[in-house]
């Protein structure tokens, strides 16, 4: 019996038998579906799962249906922790999924590798043994990725800049944002760019002014900000309270395409790996269609990363064929091209060293006051990964 | 000092048999039964629920640390999140820059709670009550500053992986081991708290906790007394955050919230304040609560629907149902329980007798 | 200047959230450690009466007042008048239970996600220009005249009001206040709508300008140091206490560290309760125990 749940039941669970069924993928995901972050993580597993409902609609991979079971863990590790036992104990998954914060990471991996079960990060940021050398059992789809972006971005201002560039950055208080801003601030004078400035911003913060009139005082024509979306927005809106006339660059988290119709600002530049959905691909009307059937609370435009995970877990267990096991898995996997459609700017290809991509691709948007719409401003740019 | 209401034919003859911890053979053969059952869960329950037994048992230890301070020697403290995280990093640190096993770091663990216990106990020498309170929420902030600093400048932005305590080649990663470690170590801080209640030391702070200036006319050194539950308190606290730091082999900074403090308060209020079997009732039942709040959805068909907001409900229950203890039973579960035992053992009288009443 | 007006601005902030907390404290010696979460319930029915009143922003403002000030007033009638009687901490504790009550109750009904209560009412943000070449926005400038509108309107109530001196009595001697026929349960009433109104005004100008999400009840819980600085029972300490925090932390971030900005406030606040636990202004009271 397929034991579905949105939780621990434990009185069902205990009951109903273990989920072991014949002809099914099974697969288990622990993510931040509730809890502060949840914002974040929640609209890429809604996505998974129309994914995941649409191909088992469909008739599921060579006749076999994908069982996925959530699990919440709220971003708390003891909660992932205590999901991923259950996943890999009760359940026993063939691949364990994680969209949470980066803290519920390790206590997860350990997990994983005692059970010898491959962990696939969609959507949560992407550990560092994910590149090459890459660890055996974790691989990644998320769009976002540590000191790569930061090289893009900087590149990019490098390019676009009209004179000699003063650069400041924001990140938010959290280890994560810190160490890339940190990177960026190494990076920068390499590149010609002098550095004005960093602030680093606690989150239940009143007003953020007092740090723009600090990165306005020093004289920056240019921002970086690499944080949660809170804080580069909220930023921004400062500094241009502040009358200042620079140019703004940010990365494109879900929240971005709304936003840059809310702010219509001019010279605030988003930078991402996913296409937005106002390129028209027919990719998008397929999304935008199946959210529309299954009814889901989420603006569509947020749902492109669980997509792509959904892809990414489709093309691996089709790969796998039948029937499968963890190991099986995690050797498929090692080997494995995903075409996105589109969606990001090639497909995502993984090797035995490098389960990131071989390739990372940026692209770079921003609001065009006088077309009062969304345009691309540079194209997909690819970075070899090594 | 038995306050436990008993049946009939109970009678005590002399101080050994007052300060007893298990008086009558009825309550030993129960403590018998209880072990047997905790220990024979393993065996047969599935590794959530041996998780779960895990997590309930550190949560004992803390509560009961709690207890000791608020309930017993009644110094509030809203810091409890930030005494845990402070064993937890000492023993993440001294793991990451030292390497050093686990009779080194526990200890040392116990030693920072101490230190911090002495640090923020002292406000409670000049004020008392909200003021107290009030103090020791900077405690929660100072040490989550403290340590997203480090996990930031020494490059452990996803936290810090600690590996099991080893002896002799044999290191502790079998849940089941963690299961009657964790258990034994409830056992002790139980039994601890028990001893430091019956002695000298828990005659004065229930003295305080009474009435200060009397205490201090009393000749009790109501300064040294309070730092002292302090001290207890705090080291016991951070011994089980560095328990919770080897037992997750992990530390970070965000598993030791403002919410993780308010859980503890809550554990000892919904237990009953001024008793230990209470603070192990209030730990139990605020482990549990989420589980079981997430299987009452679960059973409704419905139920799935607010999977996306399970924080949120589990919040809102959680507030909901510590006000209706607040409220309606400020003695807690163990008040619950004392009149449940009363009524049976008093049956078919309703109340005690006037005069010459066992207490 | 523009430092000058930063401080300005977050002492504006921190004033009108602390006199939320003196107000309750000084009349009933109770501390509502829910004033963040209860602030924050008050930009979230923004969000809904901006909705109801669409095309009517000063009307949808007031409503969401209005039904602050009833939500304030029936916490008390509902909840802490059963607690009379128990001691304080009892009551701490509830406020404290009704804060996670009411964070979990506000995502159930709104979502995690941050929402921009200035969208739906058609205001935008524009900034003005102060003389020294600072910039203030139109919200912040709204906030720091209301703050000042505010004090001077409870100066002068507690002062010359009948109501307002009734409380005064109430906060100062509650058996006398009660035996001279001054219904206390309605005074207590009137104080937490008070206090609630006056959060309601801080979250409501603060969502306005930078946005709403659950951020807010923690600066709600910054802003009690300076509540505690300056005197749990005094008015003018709070302005006076806020000034103080809002100083130090703009000051630190400005010329040491930003990320101090965060637990600035409490160290004030350790600082101030191991030399003048009373605070600045406070009565100097016995500090009862528990």
């Amino acid at each position: 019996m397929a034991c579905r749940m949105h939780g621990a039941a434990l009185a069902l669970c205990l009951l109903a038998a273990p989920a072991a069924a014949q002809d099914t993928y099974t697969i288990g995901l622990t993510g931040a579906l509730t809890g502060p972050p949840a914002s974040t993580y929640a609209p890429a597993v809604e996505a998974l799962r129309i994914y995941v409902d649409g191909l088992n609609a469909a008739g599921g991979i060579a006749g076999k249906k994908i069982n996925l079971i959530l699990q919440d863990d709220a971003a708390e590790p003891g909660k992932a922790t205590a999901n991923a036992k259950k996943l890999l104990g009760q359940d026993n998954v063939l691949l364990l999924l994680n969209a949470s914060l980066s803290s519920t990471f390790a206590p997860v991996l350990a997990e994983a590798k005692r059970a010898g079960v491959p962990v696939l990060f969609a959507s949560s940021v992407c550990p560092k043994e994910v590149y090459p050398p890459a660890e055996a059992l974790q691989f990644c789809s998320t769009a976002f990725a540590s000191t790569y972006d930061s090289r893009a971005t900087l590149g990019f201002i490098k390019d676009t800049a009209k004179e000699p560039v003063k650069i400041g950055f924001s990140a938010m208080a959290i280890p994560l944002s810190r160490a890339e801003m940190d990177f960026a601030e190494q990076q920068a004078p390499g590149l010609g760019m002098t550095v004005v400035g960093k602030e680093v911003i606690p989150p239940p913060t009143p007003d953020y002014t007092p740090f723009a009139t600090k990165l306005k005082d020093a004289g920056a024509n240019w921002v970086f900000s690499w944080a949660p979306w809170v804080t580069q927005v909220r930023t921004l809106e400062a500094l241009r309270r502040l009358d200042w006339k620079g140019d703004y660059i940010a990365w494109a988290h879900i929240e971005a395409e709304g936003e840059l119709a809310r702010l219509k600002d001019g010279s605030f530049y988003v930078i991402g790996a996913n296409a937005l959905f106002q390129d028209q691909l027919p990719i998008h009307k397929e999304i935008a269609e199946a959210a529309k059937k299954a009814r889901v609370a989420y603006p569509v435009e947020q749902l492109t990363e669980g997509w792509i995970a959904g892809m990414v877990v489709e093309a691996a267990l089709k790969a796998v064929g039948w029937p499968a096991t963890p190991e099986k898995l995690a050797a498929a996997m090692s080997t494995l091209k995903i075409d996105t459609k589109g969606l990001r700017g090639g497909p995502i290809e993984w090797t035995k060293d490098n389960h990131f991509r071989t390739q990372q691709y940026y692209r770079i948007y921003r609001w065009d006051t006088s077309k009062g719409a969304i345009v691309q401003v540079k194209d997909w740019t690819a970075f070899q990964v090594k | 000092m038995s306050r436990r209401p008993h049946a009939s034919g109970y009678f005590r003859t002399d101080y050994g048999e007052d300060l007893a911890l298990l008086p009558t053979r009825l309550e030993r053969w129960a403590l018998v039964g209880l072990l047997v059952a905790l220990l024979g869960l393993p065996l047969v329950a599935s590794p959530f629920l041996i998780d779960l037994g895990a997590q309930v048992f550190l949560a004992v230890i803390g509560a009961l640390a709690l207890m000791l301070l608020t309930g017993y020697a009644g110094q509030v403290s809203l810091g409890h999140a930030g005494l845990l995280a402070a064993g937890a990093f000492t023993v993440g640190i001294l793991f990451k820059e030292f390497k050093a096993p686990f009779f080194v770091t526990l200890p040392a663990a116990a030693a920072v709670g101490a230190l911090l216990g002495v640090v923020f106990g002292l406000p409670s020498l000049r004020v008392r009550g909200l003021y107290l309170a009030v103090s020791t929420l900077a405690l929660n902030f100072l040490v989550a500053y403290l340590g997203g600093e480090y996990e930031t400048r020494r490059g452990f932005s996803t936290g810090i992986v600690v590996d099991p305590p080893s002896l002799a080649g044999v290191s502790l990663s079998n849940p089941k081991a963690w299961y009657v470690v964790l258990l034994a170590a409830a056992a002790g801080t139980l039994l601890l708290c028990a001893n430091l209640l019956r002695a000298r030391s828990g005659r004065a702070w229930a003295a305080i906790r009474a009435n200060e200036t009397v205490a201090e006319t009393l000749g009790i050194g109501v300064a040294s007394y309070k730092l002292l539950a302090f001290v207890w308190s705090s080291a016991l606290t951070a011994v089980a955050g560095a328990l919770f730091a080897y037992w997750r082999g992990f530390v970070s900074v965000e598993a030791f919230s403002l919410f993780l403090s308010i859980q503890y308060v809550a554990m000892i209020i919904i237990g009953g304040m001024g008793s230990l079997a209470g603070a192990i009732l209030g730990a139990l039942f605020v482990t549990l609560f989420p589980y079981a709040i997430e299987a009452a959805l679960g059973t409704f068909a419905r139920g799935t629907a607010y999977a996306g907001v399970l924080f949120a409900v589990n919040a809102a229950a959680f507030g909901a149902v510590m006000i209706a203890f607040l409220l309606l039973e400020p003695q807690g579960l163990i008040g619950l329980w004392r009149r449940l035992a009363t009524y049976f053992l008093l049956w078919p009288f309703r109340h005690r007798p006037a005069g010459g009443g066992r207490r | 200047m523009q430092l000058a007006v930063n401080i300005l601005v977050l002492t504006a902030i921190y004033a009108l959230i602390a006199c939320g907390y003196v107000l309750i404290y000084r009349v009933s010696r109770v501390l509502n450690l829910a004033h963040g979460e209860l602030m924050m319930l008050s930009a979230y029915l923004l969000l809904w009466t901006a909705s109801l009143f669409a095309g009517h922003p000063l009307t949808a403002i007031a409503a969401a007042l209005a039904l602050s000030a009833l939500v304030g007033g029936m916490v008390y009638l509902f909840l802490l008048r059963k607690l009379t009687g128990e001691m304080a901490l009892a009551a701490v504790l509830t406020t404290v239970a009704l804060g996670v009550l009411l964070r979990g109750a506000t995502v159930l009904v709104w979502s995690a996600q941050q929402q921009y209560p200035a969208q739906p009412l058609g205001a935008s943000n524009s900034a003005l220009a102060l003389p020294g070449g600072a910039r203030i926005s139109v919200w912040a400038a709204l906030l720091v005249a209301t703050t000042l509108a505010v004090y001077a309107a409870l100066f002068a109530f507690l002062h010359w009001g009948r109501w307002g001196m009734r409380m005064r009595a109430a906060g100062q001697n509650p058996l006398l206040a009660a035996q001279r026929g001054i219904n206390l349960h309605a005074i207590y009433a009137l104080a937490w709508s008070l206090s609630t109104l006056t959060g309601a005004l801080a979250g409501i100008l603060i969502a306005l300008d930078s946005g709403l999400g659950q951020t807010m009840a923690i600066i709600g819980l910054k802003a009690f140091p300076a509540a505690l600085v300056g005197g749990l029972d005094s008015l003018a300490g709070a302005l006076l206490g806020a000034l103080i925090v809002a100083s130090a932390e703009v000051m630190l971030i400005h010329f040491v560290d930003p990320l101090l900005s965060e637990v600035v406030p409490f160290l004030v606040l350790i600082v101030v309760l191991m030399n003048r636990p009373w605070g600045l202004f406070g009565t100097r009271e016995e500090l009862d125990r528990v």
